[in-house]
């Protein structure tokens, strides 16, 4: 797809000067008594490598799931390189590559015939499909693997294998979540190259991940996550402040460090945005 | 292992008793914390071995009641012989059903493999299980022993029967452990509830036609070769003992023993086998799997686009998905079984064909639960209520390339059976409408009530608290599907009543014509609904 440059011409409302490949507002989530996520607001700058960090249970999950159109949010907005995600699905789908955690695969396919799959029912020609899975499959070194079944499949290879069906239709925006977890470290490094290669050419990652060393490495751009709401957004510099590393940062944000004093749990429901 | 009261000497003393009571205690332990976990397990488990005891004693009371019958010796042979096949298919299906069964738990512990074995026997013999084969091997030495040589015998018998039902079980289940752990292992597990599905048709079926003609007569020679077999030799050693056949009766005691003694000797060796080599599974998973095209056989006469993809898709899971996989082997055989049998006991109609249609039909309901969450890749992938018309239709065209012919061929065969080739157009005709209605109604209810299909669990199809919802489902839909084909059985009906028996051909073009544009509807109604509720149908199908 030609138009890389994400456009927010289209993007009703005021513009910032930074256009925005990704922009949420007032999003908000509720299962039974429990607010998942309470109201975000967030804008995420195109072609960077963006980090979602957050504690379990912040809520990461929830809102890539609602930003990528899998689950429907209570109530708020959310843009992709400017078309409303619930309004305008055939604009945003054909942008969006995703990795979910916790959902299946189509298992009992082997890896190969899972991008076909999954290609063709993007619309792709088939033999468009086969060259690009073909190299997928050599770059994310599955290729001694494409014929066996995903069931048989280990994490990482399961992961990179998703990865390479949401990178197929060549998306503007790639949504992944946890893509490292329980991942091994060649695994990781070969991931790492593709997405690397990925955003070089000002295509946006938008990944989350409790892993901080990982977020600092690899990141540009962060959004921190607590208790449903984003605590911080900004270059990885901002959000560092004055801390010595994001860890330590992230930790003050999101208020564990007075765990020690023994003081209530005040980071719940407190200092909102 | 759990915390039971069950502690294993860290020192390596293998005594023989000591092991052997650790282990009865261990087993024992296990039995009661399978108690204690909630209440309605509780309850279940209660519940489930009161009926096996009552169960056991009225088959035991049973056979002592057939004391005297000349058809005794048939039936205990043959219900031995078929408690031995239980006992030796048992692991295979359920593999889980007892820890101590799999030996690779035991690897760490400084055992000895003749001590194990005993002590693992021992243990064996401690369950309901047991008791219930016991209660059956009791009934039966009782109904055919007669004097003080065949009773000696008979209590030999007994304790060989209970003894080689046990060891069939543990040395197939150390056999195939490895099997038993690995992916094929489950798949082959989930396959399991079918064949008991299949097998109680055909028993069933067997008995009926048994009572027909000539009743159990027929199935003396059949015990008369099994009577040769362990652990039916036990109990035919008996027989022939109070027949006066001693030579015959030492005979089949001998070849029981001998087959105890050789399965111990089996599974003493693959218990060798099993904890002192490495577990093989994970290499043999990383062998090169089989080369196979991307685009296969079908790829090519496929069309293309979504509706080629998801066909093609849609089939390799019918023969590579085992749950989706039973469904479709039971209603196939089902669907065949009752029209067919119902005709050759001569009670059936051609109509009994419709059968066929309407279970191979009810695989379009809960299309995307069938997906499990795997449903979120086809839901990235609709953005217009014209996708989803495409998705539903290609899933409706994968179920009419085998449902079409296969009910066309059970209807003929029917017709061939019970000899009404007249009816076969309108039957063909009924059988083509019933079909697209069940299409039409599957397509509404995939998308109006998923629910998803737990695929940790080999034999529960409902994920917790949505069984309601597949009920009304597959239920409500059926009922409407019946509605819905109300005007075709109307036509059929009145067209017999005005002795107008010339146009009935009219049925078969007519309900052909009115089966697909029933299904087309259907696919067209809810496909919008579809596109609309992505997220809600995910979320019910994620469940689990």
């Amino acid at each position: 797809m030609p138009d890389r440059a994400v456009g927010s011409e289209e993007a009703g409302g005021a513009h910032t000067a930074p256009p925005a490949a990704v922009r949420v507002a007032g999003l908000w989530k509720r299962f039974g008594d429990q607010i998942a996520v309470a109201g975000i607001d967030l804008e995420l700058p195109a072609g960077k490598f963006i980090g979602l960090v957050g504690p379990n249970g912040a809520g990461k999950t929830t809102t890539l799931s609602m930003v990528t159109g899998l689950l429907r949010p209570d109530a708020g907005t959310v843009l992709v390189g400017g078309h409303d995600v619930w309004q305008d699905p055939v604009a945003v789908k054909a942008r969006i590559g995703v990795l979910p955690e916790g959902l299946r695969l189509f298992e009992r396919l082997s890896g190969r015939e899972l991008l076909a799959y999954s290609g063709r029912l993007r619309g792709l020609p088939g033999d468009e499909v086969d060259k690009r899975a073909t190299q997928l499959l050599d770059v994310l070194d599955l290729a001694g693997a494409q014929h066996k079944l995903v069931v048989d499949y280990s994490t990482g290879m399961r992961k990179k294998i998703g990865l390479a069906a949401a990178l197929l239709h060549n998306p503007q925006v790639l949504f992944l979540d946890e893509p490292f977890e329980g991942v091994d470290p060649v695994s990781a490094q070969t991931i790492r190259g593709v997405l690397e290669r990925y955003t070089r050419s000002g295509a946006t990652v938008v990944f989350s991940s409790h892993v901080m060393e990982l977020v600092e490495s690899l990141c540009d751009w962060v959004a921190v996550m607590a208790a449903g709401r984003i605590r911080a957004q900004g270059t990885l510099a901002e959000v560092r402040g004055d801390a010595p590393s994001l860890q330590s940062a992230f930790l003050e944000l999101v208020g564990a460090n007075d765990r020690d004093s023994g003081e209530s749990l005040d980071w719940l429901g407190g200092d909102a945005r | 292992m759990s915390a039971g009261g069950a502690t294993i000497p860290a020192n390596g003393t293998t005594t023989v008793p000591g092991i052997t009571s650790v282990f009865v205690r261990l087993k024992l332990s296990l039995l009661r914390n399978g108690l204690r976990q909630s209440s309605g397990r509780r309850a279940a488990y209660i519940l489930s071995g009161v009926i096996a005891l009552l169960f056991a004693a009225l088959q035991l009371i049973g056979l002592i009641a057939l004391r005297g019958n000349e058809h005794a010796t048939t039936i205990v042979v043959l219900l031995t012989a078929l408690l031995g096949l239980g006992w030796t298919v048992m692991p295979l299906f359920f593999p889980s059903g007892d820890e101590t069964l799999d030996p690779s738990r035991l690897v760490m512990l400084p055992l000895r493999p003749r001590p194990l074995v005993r002590a693992l026997l021992t243990a064996s013999l401690v369950g309901i299980g047991p008791l219930f084969t016991f209660c059956l091997a009791l009934g039966s030495v009782i109904s055919v022993a007669r004097g003080a040589a065949a009773t000696a015998v008979g209590v030999l018998a007994v304790a060989l029967t209970l003894l080689l039902c046990v060891a069939l079980a543990r040395a197939v289940a150390a056999a195939n452990v490895r099997l038993l752990s690995s992916r094929k292992g489950r798949d082959l597990a989930v396959l399991s509830g079918l064949v008991i599905a299949v097998g109680i048709q055909v028993v069933n079926f067997g008995a009926q036609r048994l009572s027909d003609a000539g009743g159990l007569a027929k199935l003396d020679p059949v015990a008369h070769v099994l009577s040769w077999v362990p652990p039916a030799s036990a109990i035919g050693a008996v027989d022939a003992v109070s027949d006066g056949a001693y030579g015959r009766g030492a005979a089949q005691l001998l070849l029981a023993v001998a087959a105890l003694v050789a399965l111990l000797w089996s599974w003493e060796r693959s218990l060798v086998k099993l904890m002192t080599s490495p577990d093989g599974s994970t290499l043999q998973a990383a062998e090169p799997g089989r080369q196979e095209a991307s685009r296969g056989l079908g790829g090519r006469f496929l069309p293309g686009g979504r509706t080629g993809t998801v066909i093609e898709r849609s089939l390799r899971y019918v023969w590579r998905d085992p749950k989706t996989k039973a469904a479709w082997v039971t209603s196939l055989v089902i669907g065949l079984i009752v029209p067919v049998f119902n005709a050759l006991q001569g009670t059936g109609t051609i109509y009994f064909a419709c059968f066929a249609a309407g279970m191979l039909g009810i695989q379009m309901y809960n299309q995307f639960g069938q997906d499990t969450s795997a449903f979120w890749m086809v839901a990235m992938t609709i953005s217009t209520p014209r996708d989803a018309y495409e998705e539903l239709r290609a899933r409706a065209l994968a179920l009419l390339v085998v449902t079409l012919p296969y009910s066309a061929l059970v209807t003929v065969i029917t017709a061939a059976l019970v000899g009404d080739w007249r009816a076969l157009p309108e039957a063909l005709g009924l059988s083509f409408a019933l079909l697209g209605a069940m299409l039409a109604t599957g397509a509404v209810a995939s998308v109006r009530f998923p629910y998803s299909i737990p695929q940790g669990s080999t034999h529960k199809n409902v994920a917790p608290g949505q069984a309601g919802l597949a009920w009304i489902s597959i239920l409500g839909g059926m009922i409407a599907a019946a509605l819905l084909c109300a005007p075709l059985i109307t036509l059929t009906i009145w067209l017999h009543v005005a002795a107008a028996e010339s146009w009935l051909w009219l049925v078969l073009p007519l309900g052909a014509a009115y089966g697909a544009l029933l299904s087309w509807a259907g696919v067209r109604w809810s496909a919008p609904q579809a596109a609309a509720r992505l997220p809600e149908i995910l979320t019910a199908v994620s469940k689990g």
